[in-house]
Parts: C-alpha cells; sequence; structure tokens
C-alpha cells in the first residue's frame, strides 16, 4: 500500500483539528482540537522519518509529546482559574476585551 | 508485526488491511469529536483517535513511539484532560444555537477549502515517493537508535525542554495554589476548648436588654452590678461609644412597690 | 558504540546562567520567608541578566556552529539578538519589580474575601520572576536555534511563561485571565501550524537542521509542494508570534489585559526572539527558493504596516494603541526580511533595538498614568497630562515620535536603514507603502501630542504618580537610548553591522 496513505490521513486531521478550533465554544474542547492538530504533525514526522530511513522525524515527535503534555498543563491550569471565576468554560463568555 | 513494515512499497497486504480498516475510525471519531455536544464523549474520542494513531506508529517501524503515545499521550495527557472536565462541568455542553451569523457554513466552507487545497497539493507530490524504511536505522533495534540519536545529537533540546517542565510545574502551582490557613469546624472547636479557661467556650456574653433600650452599645450587667466589658465589641470600646444602663433599668421604686 | 557529545559551554553559557537564575529562583519560592522574596528575587534576577550579558561579552567574537551539535548556532547575529533581549529584559524586570502590578493570589476568585486578606497581607505573587527568567532563556534559544526541533522547544519555553503571566494583573482580573486565555488558544493553535509546516520540511529535505533545508533546496532534491506546505505552515506559526496581520487579533487583547510590565517585555523581546529565528530561517535555509516565498511576505507586510497603521486611528485605550502601533512595526522589520542582504540584516537589528527601548519606555509611562482605582488607560482621561507633569508627558511623546520615525530620533534611523535596505534590494513596493503608512501613523501621534500638551485637562482625577527608583531608571534610559541613537546612530549602527552575520 502506498505509504502517502498516511500524510493524506495527517492532513485530513490536521484540517479537522484547525476548523474544530474555531467551531467549538468550549475552551476545553478548543484545546483538544489543537491535540488533535498535533498529534496530526506527529504522525507527519513518523512517516516522513519512514520515507526518508532517518529517525529524525521520530525524535521530532518524541519532543512534540513531552511539549504538548507541558502545553497541556498550562493551558488548563488557566482554564480553570478563567472557570472559577466565571463558573463558565465557554469561549463566548470570554467578551469584555472588546474590539 | 514487526515485520509488517518490511517491504515498504510494493502492496503489503496485512498493513493495507490495517491501514484501511483503522484510518476510516480514525477520521470519524475526529469528526465526532467536533461534532458531538458533550465535553466528555469529545475527549473519549480523541483518545480513540490517539490509540488508532500509537497502532500506526506502531506499524510504521516506530515502536518506541507507539508504546509512548499509548502511555504518556493517551495515558496521561487525555486523562488529565478527563479529570479537568469533571472538574469544570461533566455536563458541560456547547448550545447547538451559533452566535456569530454565518459561522458554521463558513467553516464547513473554510475545512473543505483547506482541506481539498492540502489533499490535492500532496496528490501532485506524491506520485514518485519511494519509501526507504527503516530497516538501517533500526538495525540495533528502535529504542537504541532513538537513544543514540536523542543523547549525542539532541542532547540540548533534551535539557531545554526541563525548563519547559519546570515552568509547567511552576504555572499550575501559581494558578491553583491557594495559601490560606484552612481551619475545619472541628478544628475551630477543638481550638475554642483548648484556650486555657472554659470561662469563653460558650461564647462571648450578648449586649444587655433593658426595659427602655437593648442595642449594642449598652453593657450586660456581671451579678456584682458592674458592666461586663466582653458584651460589647471592642470597637465600639475603643471609641468611647459605650451608654451607662443606669437610665435603662426599671426604678427601684417600681419594683418596691410590687 | 556510544560517543559523549561535546557541547561548547562557553557559547552556552549565556542561556546557562539564565536557567540557573530560574532554578535559584524556583528554590527561593520554595525556601524563603514571604518578606525576603521580592526584593532576593529582583536581586536574582538582575544579577543573572547581568553575568549573562558579561558573559556574551566575553565570547562575542567567537563563531561556531557546533556550540550544540548543530543545534544552535553561534554567529554575530545571535550575539547581536541575544545581547539585545539581556538589554531589554534589564529594563523590563525593573518594571516588573515595581510594586502592585501583580496579583496578591493568583489562585483566590476575583471579589472573594480570600482576595481582599490576601491583599491586605501585603502578598504578592513573586513567582513571576523565574517565569520571566524562563521566558529570557527560550527567547535567547529561538533567536539562535538551527534546528527544527531546537525551535520549536525554544518557542514554547518562550510562551508557556508569557501566557501564564499575561493572567497575573491585579487589577481588572477578569479581563487578564481572558487575556491569558485568548493568548494561550492561539497561541497553541499556530504552534500546531508551525509543527506541521516543520513536518513537511522535514519530509521535503530529510534533513531536520535549517543547513540541510538549505542544502536540499540547491540540489532541488524533494518534492517541491512539500516546500510549499512546509513554509506556509511555518510562517503562519512564526507570523503569529510577531502579531503580523491576518495572525494579529490577540495582539490588541493580550496587550490590553495583562499586566503593563508583562506587556513592556513581550513587545519588546518577543519581536526580537520571534524575528530573529524569521530571519535566520529565511536567510539561512530557505533564501535559495526566494521566488517562492517572497510575494506572500511582500504581501503580508504590506497588509500589515496599512492595517497597523489604520487600526491604531481609531482606539480610544493607550494599550490598545501601543498593540496596533506594535503590529505596524512587524510589518515595518518584515521589510527586513523581504531584503534579504547584509544591510537589511544590519538594519533589523538596529530597529530592534530601538523599537524595543521605546517601547518599554511607552509602557512605563503608561504604569504611571493612574487614578485611585489603579491604571487609566483611556486615551480620553489622559487629556492635559502634559500641564500636570511635563517630564513624563514629555518622554511618551518622545517615544511616541520614535515610533512615528522623527529625526532626531532613533526610530527615524531605524526606519531609513530598513527601507533604504529594501529598496537596495529591488522591492520598492514595500518601501512606498511603508512611507505612506508611516506618515498615517505619525499623524495619529501628532493627534496624541496636541492632547497631551496643548488641551486643557479635565477635572478628572487621573494623576501621574511619581516614578518609583526603578521606573525612574527605566524611563531615562529609554529616553537617552531614543535620543542619543537618533543623533548618533553610528554608535550602534557600527556593531549592528559588524554582527550582522550568519553562518550557514
Amino acid at each position: 500500500m502506498d505509504i502517502s496513505n498516511y500524510i493524506y490521513l495527517s492532513a485530513i486531521l490536521f484540517v479537522i483539528g484547525a476548523i474544530g478550533v474555531v467551531v467549538r465554544r468550549n475552551a476545553i474542547v478548543v484545546f483538544m482540537c489543537v491535540e488533535l492538530m498535533l498529534n496530526a504533525a506527529n504522525l507527519a514526522f513518523v512517516t516522513f522519518s519512514r520515507i526518508n530511513g532517518d529517525l529524525g522525524g521520530q525524535i521530532a515527535s518524541f519532543f512534540t509529546m513531552v511539549v504538548a503534555a507541558c502545553e497541556v498543563v498550562v493551558g488548563l491550569a488557566i482554564i480553570v482559574t478563567m472557570y472559577r471565576s466565571r463558573r463558565s468554560a465557554s469561549v463566548d463568555d470570554a467578551s469584555l476585551l472588546q474590539r | 508485526m514487526f515485520n509488517m513494515a518490511l517491504h515498504v512499497g510494493s502492496t503489503q497486504r496485512p498493513e493495507a488491511v490495517l491501514f484501511w480498516v483503522m484510518a476510516p475510525m480514525a477520521v470519524l471519531a475526529a469528526l465526532g469529536m467536533l461534532l458531538v455536544k458533550k465535553a466528555v464523549h469529545s475527549a473519549l474520542l480523541l483518545a480513540w483517535v490517539m490509540i488508532t494513531l500509537a497502532i500506526f506508529y506502531i506499524a510504521e517501524d516506530a515502536l518506541f513511539l507507539g508504546i509512548v503515545q499509548v502511555v504518556v499521550y493517551t495515558g496521561a495527557v487525555m486523562m488529565l484532560f478527563l479529570f479537568i472536565l469533571m472538574l469544570v462541568g461533566v455536563d458541560s455542553s456547547d448550545s447547538l444555537v451559533e452566535n456569530i451569523k454565518g459561522q458554521r457554513p463558513a467553516s464547513i466552507l473554510a475545512a473543505l477549502g483547506l482541506g481539498g487545497l492540502l489533499l490535492s497539493l500532496i496528490a501532485r507530490a506524491v506520485t514518485n515517493v519511494d519509501a526507504v524504511g527503516l530497516t538501517t536505522a533500526n538495525t540495533a533495534g528502535n529504542v537504541q537508535g532513538i537513544a543514540q540519536e536523542l543523547f549525542t545529537r539532541y542532547v540540548w533540546a533534551f535539557e531545554v525542554v526541563s525548563a519547559l517542565l519546570i515552568t509547567a510545574a511552576l504555572g499550575a502551582m501559581v494558578l491553583a495554589h491557594s495559601e490560606r490557613k484552612h481551619t475545619s469546624q472541628r478544628q475551630l472547636s477543638v481550638d475554642r476548648f483548648r484556650q486555657g479557661s472554659l470561662a469563653q467556650t460558650a461564647g462571648l456574653p450578648a449586649s444587655g436588654v433593658y426595659a427602655r433600650h437593648n442595642a449594642v452599645d449598652v453593657p450586660a450587667l456581671l451579678p456584682d452590678g458592674s458592666a461586663a466589658p466582653t458584651s460589647i465589641s471592642p470597637t465600639l470600646q475603643a471609641r468611647g461609644d459605650i451608654i451607662e444602663s443606669a437610665p435603662f433599668e426599671l426604678a427601684p421604686s417600681v419594683e418596691e412597690e410590687n | 558504540m556510544f560517543t559523549s557529545p561535546i557541547l561548547d559551554y562557553s557559547l552556552l553559557a549565556p542561556i546557562l546562567i539564565i536557567l540557573a537564575g530560574a532554578l535559584i529562583g524556583v528554590g527561593v519560592e520554595a525556601f524563603a520567608r514571604k518578606e525576603q522574596r521580592a526584593p532576593l528575587q529582583l536581586g536574582i534576577a538582575l544579577v543573572s541578566v547581568v553575568a549573562s550579558f558579561v558573559q556574551l561579552l566575553r565570547v562575542r567574537n567567537v563563531r561556531s556552529l557546533k556550540a550544540a551539535i548543530d543545534s544552535v548556532a553561534f554567529d554575530g547575529a545571535t550575539v547581536f539578538m541575544q545581547g539585545s533581549i539581556l538589554v531589554l529584559a534589564f529594563f523590563a524586570l525593573l518594571l516588573i519589580a515595581d510594586r502592585g502590578n501583580f496579583v496578591a493570589q493568583a489562585s483566590a476568585i476575583p471579589g472573594s474575601q480570600d482576595e481582599h486578606s490576601s491583599i491586605a497581607e501585603g502578598k504578592s505573587q513573586t513567582e513571576v520572576f523565574p517565569l520571566t527568567l524562563f521566558a529570557i532563556s527560550g527567547m535567547m534559544l529561538f533567536a539562535a536555534a538551527t534546528d527544527l526541533i531546537t525551535l520549536f522547544v525554544a518557542l514554547e519555553v518562550l510562551s508557556l511563561p508569557l501566557y501564564l503571566m499575561a493572567g497575573l494583573s491585579r487589577r481588572r482580573r477578569l479581563l487578564s485571565q481572558e487575556a491569558a486565555l485568548k493568548y494561550f488558544l492561539l497561541g497553541a493553535y499556530s504552534s500546531a501550524f508551525f509543527l506541521f509546516g516543520g513536518a513537511f520540511l522535514y519530509g521535503y529535505s530529510g534533513s531536520l537542521s535549517l543547513t540541510g533545508i538549505a542544502t536540499a533546496i540547491d540540489v532541488n532534491s524533494g518534492n517541491d509542494v512539500f516546500l510549499l506546505i512546509g513554509i506556509v505552515f511555518l510562517m503562519v506559526g512564526l507570523l503569529f508570534k510577531i502579531g503580523a496581520v491576518p495572525f494579529h487579533s490577540w495582539t490588541p487583547d493580550v496587550y490590553q489585559g495583562a499586566p503593563t510590565p508583562i506587556t513592556g517585555f513581550m513587545a519588546a523581546c518577543t519581536k526580537i526572539a520571534a524575528l530573529g529565528a524569521m530571519l535566520r530561517i529565511f536567510y539561512v535555509a530557505l533564501s535559495a527558493d526566494v521566488v517562492m516565498w517572497r510575494p506572500i511576505v511582500t504581501v503580508i507586510s504590506i497588509i500589515t504596516m496599512l492595517v497597523g497603521a489604520i487600526a491604531a486611528l481609531s482606539q480610544r485605550d493607550v494599550k490598545r494603541t501601543l498593540a496596533f502601533s506594535s503590529i505596524a512595526h512587524a510589518g515595518f522589520l518584515l521589510t527586513g526580511i523581504i531584503a534579504l542582504n547584509q544591510s537589511g540584516l544590519k538594519a533589523s537589528l538596529f530597529y530592534l533595538v530601538a523599537y524595543g527601548f521605546a517601547t518599554i519606555g511607552a509602557f512605563a509611562v503608561v504604569t504611571l498614568v493612574r487614578d485611585s482605582a489603579g491604571e487609566v488607560s483611556d486615551m480620553n482621561r489622559w487629556v492635559g497630562l502634559g500641564k500636570k507633569s511635563p517630564l513624563i508627558a514629555g518622554a511618551f511623546c518622545l517615544f511616541l515620535l520614535s515610533f512615528g520615525g522623527i529625526p532626531l530620533t532613533s526610530g527615524f534611523i531605524a526606519k531609513f536603514s530598513i527601507f533604504t535596505a529594501a529598496y537596495e534590494s529591488g522591492n520598492t513596493t514595500v518601501v512606498v507603502f511603508g512611507v505612506l503608512t508611516s506618515a498615517i501613523a505619525l499623524f495619529f501621534y501628532l493627534r496624541v501630542i496636541v492632547m497631551l500638551f496643548f488641551t486643557e485637562p479635565k477635572s478628572d482625577a487621573v494623576t501621574v504618580s511619581v516614578p518609583s527608583l526603578k521606573v525612574k531608571l527605566v524611563l531615562a534610559a529609554s529616553v537617552i537610548v531614543t535620543i542619543v541613537l537618533g543623533v548618533y546612530p553610528s554608535l550602534l549602527l557600527n556593531s549592528a553591522q559588524s554582527f550582522a552575520s550568519f553562518l550557514r
């Protein structure tokens, strides 16, 4: 089977994640869509690593996982803080900053 | 399963079957994550996508990465998401009514546009892609190969990531750790009885109640007729706002007559 | 057989010293008593920055691509950019240390009894100091990284502390928390784009390092389409960080909501780091295939300049105005990338320093204008401040004139050099638009100056509080640098010239 199928899958998942960030209103779900985008990039890295015969892509993927874990901690802390102040996790309610 | 990824480039049935079974499920799960109302369902669908990707990593000769994906990403990160979702509101669901007009059709259009563009571009590019495969890179084993790269070429990035981990821990502490003294009710009552004398255990006496005055600025009387200082707020005492109770007591002559 | 890698610690020492300072700061948070924390943290932070700068000066003439086995390039541009980040960070730290900017206890719900009691106790979240030091180390690494992995890690190291600190304002906490959330979500979104682009560049070239990508472009070995996708997505991530249109929507909101010292720090130092990384990526990795990306960057630069200048005209809030002016400056700085020659690089380096000092000075003034409730950033209430405190209002006007590019200020020299460099490389369109938008922006700045000095003040309670010693230092330094670099630009321009080179 054509290895490029993995690249198509990665692109599809990335686009779904990118649109999810724009469409969803719950801040946690928005962040989960960002995680989906990072996973899609990881799949692309691993596939290109296999195409090029070089482990660099897998290393990049590994670093992405570590960075994503740290980002999740910080992001969820910020979201929890917002929730505690407003009792709501919706990004629509975060509208104090006007144009 | 290790041999699945060999002979790359030719039609290898096990890997093809694996891909064509799991990939549509992954895409459906991702779309589901986008479309379901409840946030907890989204989290579970994302966990499904991540497990599917872990299976793909193993199929693509990235054994270490596949296991790390399950353990770290799905196991730790997604569970953290689920914990926070439970805290923030397990019933929280987005309302289906969209505030911004035209957002939904615009986003569907953008999705189709961006997706179509990317897929067509990739289709143009991959007509002659020849995969080298990772058999040579993995000669000593996948874990050994990654270790070799990680600790020689990428050791600096590896060490700097520790700064990231410390920042995350520090940030979580700053935002979530409260330093107030959590004295429970039990502790408060224990402290009250351990004060040294039992005089105040029942609480302080209330201010005096008389025939013609019962506000907080008139003290109660002790058995010997003098005013009880603990029955008045210290602020009033400091300001000198205490009133004598004598004018408000019943006149003795009235009592004696009865 | 495993051979230990050899790291050149003397070249990595500037970053390592800052990291060590941050770690000591974390230790101080854990073990020091509450009253001692703030002065101790400030001392540690300033000492680390100064020590790092001294070490940088000592190794400023070393050139090496092997400082960290192909991950970090130590060349002239690295030295200059790390030096400017350190100098600006020193003044930003002085601003951060000014009392009363940061929340008493971040975990207390706004308006609750907990918050009142923590303010009454005089608490302050002194964790901002180690977080700032981590951000500084990330910025220094981002400007020096030559490897896609190191770039991504450095991007996150510099961003995460900023996301956290944007939510730690003492006053108007809901606004501040909202700004942090917005910054975080949009920042994570753009980092994901950056990573996806990196994946495709890796797929194109088979190598994660910038020199490897450059070689692959020269040889034209891979699929051009992967290169295009890679460049476009990578640019999305980078343009977000500098605040270029159409990825600028976070800038006004975050600049307005974050605590003012953090806004100053972000505006000055993040720009240097992000532009440093962009310059390195475009000059080292992608310079062979200019045709692919130059039209896109030209269009983005022009739109950014226009949006920044025009939107600034209609703002009522000083911090949002400064944010839009910062967007316009991002547009001007992109012309340095379009120029793709040595004078473009030199001009960009000079511009970053000049803009950095004026920005920190401007935000220092914003921290001083207060009424009984806290900082006042509504422009209409700033009317007539020139009569109440002419010196500080004068300094603010000087910074605005520098933004606008009036001769005798550093801003003029910066704009002149960068437009000359772009003109030399043959990109006249962008120069024309640059001059036009400078004129539009200048009109706005002059209006603000008239409002400050030539209008009667309302009987509002707005005053300019007497600056503490730290803020006085920051203001003095910014004013002196802005004027001196405007009158004797060669002081910095010559060193920018000698340091403006990338090792390939």
